[in-house]
């Protein structure tokens, strides 16, 4: 089906083939990633345990809403939030790290690399299938959630629901590429699962517990704690799913308030325009760090 | 030929004829028509207003009955109050009255009464700076009267609906959408039923106004629900107030106010539930707070430290984002939450209750220390919803010592829901959509699963190519 040959860039019309080339095999490797990440355990695992987190969740912040008189998507957004917080990170560093640190470990990277193909094409595939993988095993999750929703609540809350599935892909996103890039860095796939749960545990508690001593101890003014904290893209998520879902921030306090205040509809942009950056930057490091490096 | 030229002209001319007729009746008229019809008609007495648009601004000083069969449109023209009622006796019914002027301090409205009992009925009000304004009117109905206001910043609006000491009045099914309150001041003895607040400042606003019930109202999105201030001897029942998150962002707040009952409301995702600011403040009155939903609030209930004498019971308090707090911080020993060993359902209660009686063996009285943390440190507050406040409160749950001490005590807490007769809404959102999206989602993900499984991979080629090669 596609072609892996790179003919010589001799003429225009050659040029377009190896540029149509450099996608297809890409693509290609992307699918091979995908197809290996389907076979193996972890992508079922982590399927079945977002999914069914994600139905555990919809179904505890229902119960008892309805003769409450109120049903709706709101109040599932908060108990999701802590769940895609905790889960999609470790899901996507660990499924990056184990990547290109694998095949070196396994012998196969040398295998792969022997083909035609570009260190940039091998990568960019790897992340792509990967990254193909993660959102498939995050959309069964949100799809027995909406599910359970539409059952459960009616179809209150909709647009809040789409944008938290934006963002969360985004998320995973951009911790993959965190993964990819610690991966690139290690020789063996243990010592990058090692430092892919180091920045998991960075991301997720050490960095906020830090920044609260931190706005404790220096009496941290507001917009210093703001800028502060959406350096860190699970912060940048949080804020994002609920300035979608609340049009303001301020439920997130006086630092929310500010935030609001200042960037007003701007907000949303600024925080999606954190992850976005989170996703290509770690990306096109690993990217220059995999095809500077000689050898396997 | 002759013929059908004659047939063209024919119809030419009727065409021009019915638009002319047309543009007769869409023509604006002086509001001195009116006035004139009002003139010749004696007291008592009907006037059906001929459909069309007016213009100006009209006075009426009979007793009369004014009808426009919803073809009629009074407009001020952004100029002074449009329709002004001196005299008891009169009813405006199925009118549409627009642009009034909004200098502030003449406050011009869409309706002004001066004397009452007059009915208000079936209008519809668009660009006013107030809609309608009784001014000592007493036994006044206004009802199903629809009111929108001019689009302004809200600090600069005027109400909706205003009675300033006008006993004894019917406000009913009336809908308010983009003013600032929908107020009351020294008028008591009202009936306040099933009306709509919404884009609004205050939904319900009392002022020194005292025995009232208001009851199956509909207050959203506004900055407060119902704010009762200096009021005395209210009921609130069988109200919806949802999402009202303004800058004060209350659902009901209580003001020294006496002898209030809150009971059956649906007070959900609003800032605060209910706040409590020095109700009762007289030392001999019972404030009761009891069969509603406060749920889904950013606080529950929040109340002052002063607050004393509230009787708070059966209610169920449903995930709140913090359940009850204190401004400012202190403890609510002296209110009582639960009534002859009857205490309120708290989602967030986690004891046990072995006698199958429905009431929790231990009572709820909630220590967190994160919650204290954000009362000390209000810019940690957007670190709530992250997993590292789980962190924090998962550490204080194994080291119960670094918890402070509860703010107040629930000694028979119930294990389940109590039915609470709720006012419903008529209709709610199509579940369909929702349906939508999980099919369109797991099906995304079938198909990807589908695609990379099929058998021609890169594997394959790969080892078919090195095999050419």
């Amino acid at each position: 089906m596609t072609t892996l040959t790179t003919p010589k860039p001799t003429s225009a019309c050659a040029t377009r083939h190896a540029y149509r080339s450099f996608a297809g095999s890409t693509l290609a490797l992307a699918r091979r990633e995908f197809r290996d990440a389907l076979a193996s355990r972890w992508f079922l695992l982590y399927t079945i345990a977002f999914s069914v987190l994600a139905i555990a969740v919809s179904f505890m912040s229902l119960a008892g809403s309805g003769s409450q008189g109120f049903a709706g998507f709101g109040r599932t957004t908060a108990g999701l939030l802590n769940l895609i917080m905790l889960v999609v990170p470790l899901m996507a560093i660990i499924a990056g790290s184990g990547t290109i640190a694998g095949e070196r470990e396994r012998g196969t990277l040398l295998y792969l690399l022997a083909q035609p193909i570009s260190r940039a094409e091998l990568l960019l595939g790897k992340y792509i299938g990967l990254a193909v993988a993660l959102c498939c095993s995050m959309f069964v999750g949100f799809g027995l959630s909406a599910a359970v929703l539409a059952w459960r609540a009616g179809g209150a809350g909709l647009s809040s629901f789409f944008m938290l599935i934006v963002f969360t892909c985004g998320l995973s996103l951009s911790m993959l590429s965190i993964g990819v890039l610690l991966s690139v860095l290690s020789r063996r796939s243990g010592v990058a699962n090692g430092l892919g749960l180091f920045a998991w545990l960075l991301l997720v508690f050490v960095s906020d517990l830090g920044l609260m001593a931190g706005t404790v101890l220096f009496k941290l003014r507001v917009q210093e704690v703001f800028a502060i904290a959406i350096i860190n893209p699970l912060q940048a998520f949080k804020m994002g799913v609920i300035v979608n879902m609340n049009a303001s921030l301020d439920v997130l306090g006086p630092v929310g308030m500010y935030a609001s205040l200042t960037y007003g509809n701007a907000l949303p942009w600024l925080l999606a325009a954190v992850i976005i950056g989170w996703i290509f930057m770690p990306l096109a490091l690993a990217l220059v760090m995999f095809t500077k490096r000689g050898g396997v | 030929m002759n013929t059908n030229h004659a047939i063209l002209v024919a119809l030419i001319a009727t065409l021009a004829l019915t638009r002319f007729a047309h543009a007769q009746t869409d023509a604006a008229r002086s509001v001195d028509e009116i006035a004139r019809l009002i003139e010749a008609a004696s007291e008592g007495e009907t006037v059906t207003i001929p459909a069309g648009r007016y213009e100006g601004n009209l006075r009426v000083s009979k007793p009369i009955v004014l009808d426009g069969h919803d073809a009629v449109i009074i407009d001020g023209l952004n100029n002074g109050t449009v329709v002004e009622l001196t005299v008891p006796g009169i009813t405006i019914r199925n009118l549409t009255i627009r642009g009034s002027g909004s200098t502030v301090d003449q406050e011009p409205a869409g309706i002004r009464a001066y004397d009452g009992p007059i009915i208000i009925e079936h209008n519809r009000f668009e660009e006013v700076y107030f809609g309608i304004d009784l001014r000592q009117s007493p036994d006044s109905i206004i009802r199903h009267n629809v009111v929108h206001g001019k689009d302004l910043e809200l600090g600069r609006r005027g109400d909706g609906i205003r009675l300033w000491w006008s006993h004894g009045c019917q406000i009913h099914d009336n809908f308010v959408d983009g003013l600032r309150d929908m107020v009351f001041w020294y008028s008591e003895d009202l009936r306040i039923d099933r009306n709509r607040v919404v884009n609004s400042r205050y939904g319900l606003h009392f002022m020194y106004s005292h025995n009232t019930v208001l009851s199956e109202n509909d207050l959203t999105e506004n900055s407060v629900g119902i704010y009762l201030m200096y009021s005395n001897s209210i009921t609130l029942r069988r109200n919806r107030i949802i999402n009202n998150r303004g800058s004060s962002g209350y659902g009901i707040g209580l003001k020294d106010c006496d002898d209030i009952t809150v009971e059956h409301n649906a007070i959900l995702a609003n800032r605060v539930g209910v706040y409590v600011d020095n109700s009762p403040s007289s030392f001999d009155s019972v404030g009761l707070i009891a069969h509603n939903s406060l749920s889904f609030n950013e606080i529950g209930l929040l109340a002052t430290p002063i607050t004393h004498n509230n009787v708070i019971t059966a209610n169920a308090f449903v995930e709140n984002e913090e359940q009850v707090a204190v401004h400012g911080g202190g403890q609510l020993n002296n209110n009582v939450f639960a009534k002859d060993g009857f205490g309120n359902f708290w989602s967030s209660y986690a004891g046990f209750d072995l006698a199958g009686d429905g009431i929790g063996d231990s009572p709820y009285a909630p220590r967190n220390v994160f919650r204290d943390l954000l009362s000390r440190e209000p810019n940690l507050r957007i670190f709530v919803h992250s997993p590292a406040q789980q962190a924090i409160e998962l550490t204080a749950r194994a080291f119960p010592d670094l918890n402070p001490e509860p703010m107040f005590e629930d000694p028979s807490p119930l294990t389940r829901p109590p039915t609470l007769d709720l006012f419903e809404p008529a209709t709610t959102p199509s579940r369909a959509p929702m349906l939508a999206v999980a099919c369109v989602l797991l099906l995304a993900s079938g198909m990807g699963i589908w695609i990379a499984a099929r058998q021609n991979s890169i594997s394959v080629d790969i080892v078919q190519r090195s095999a050419q090669t």
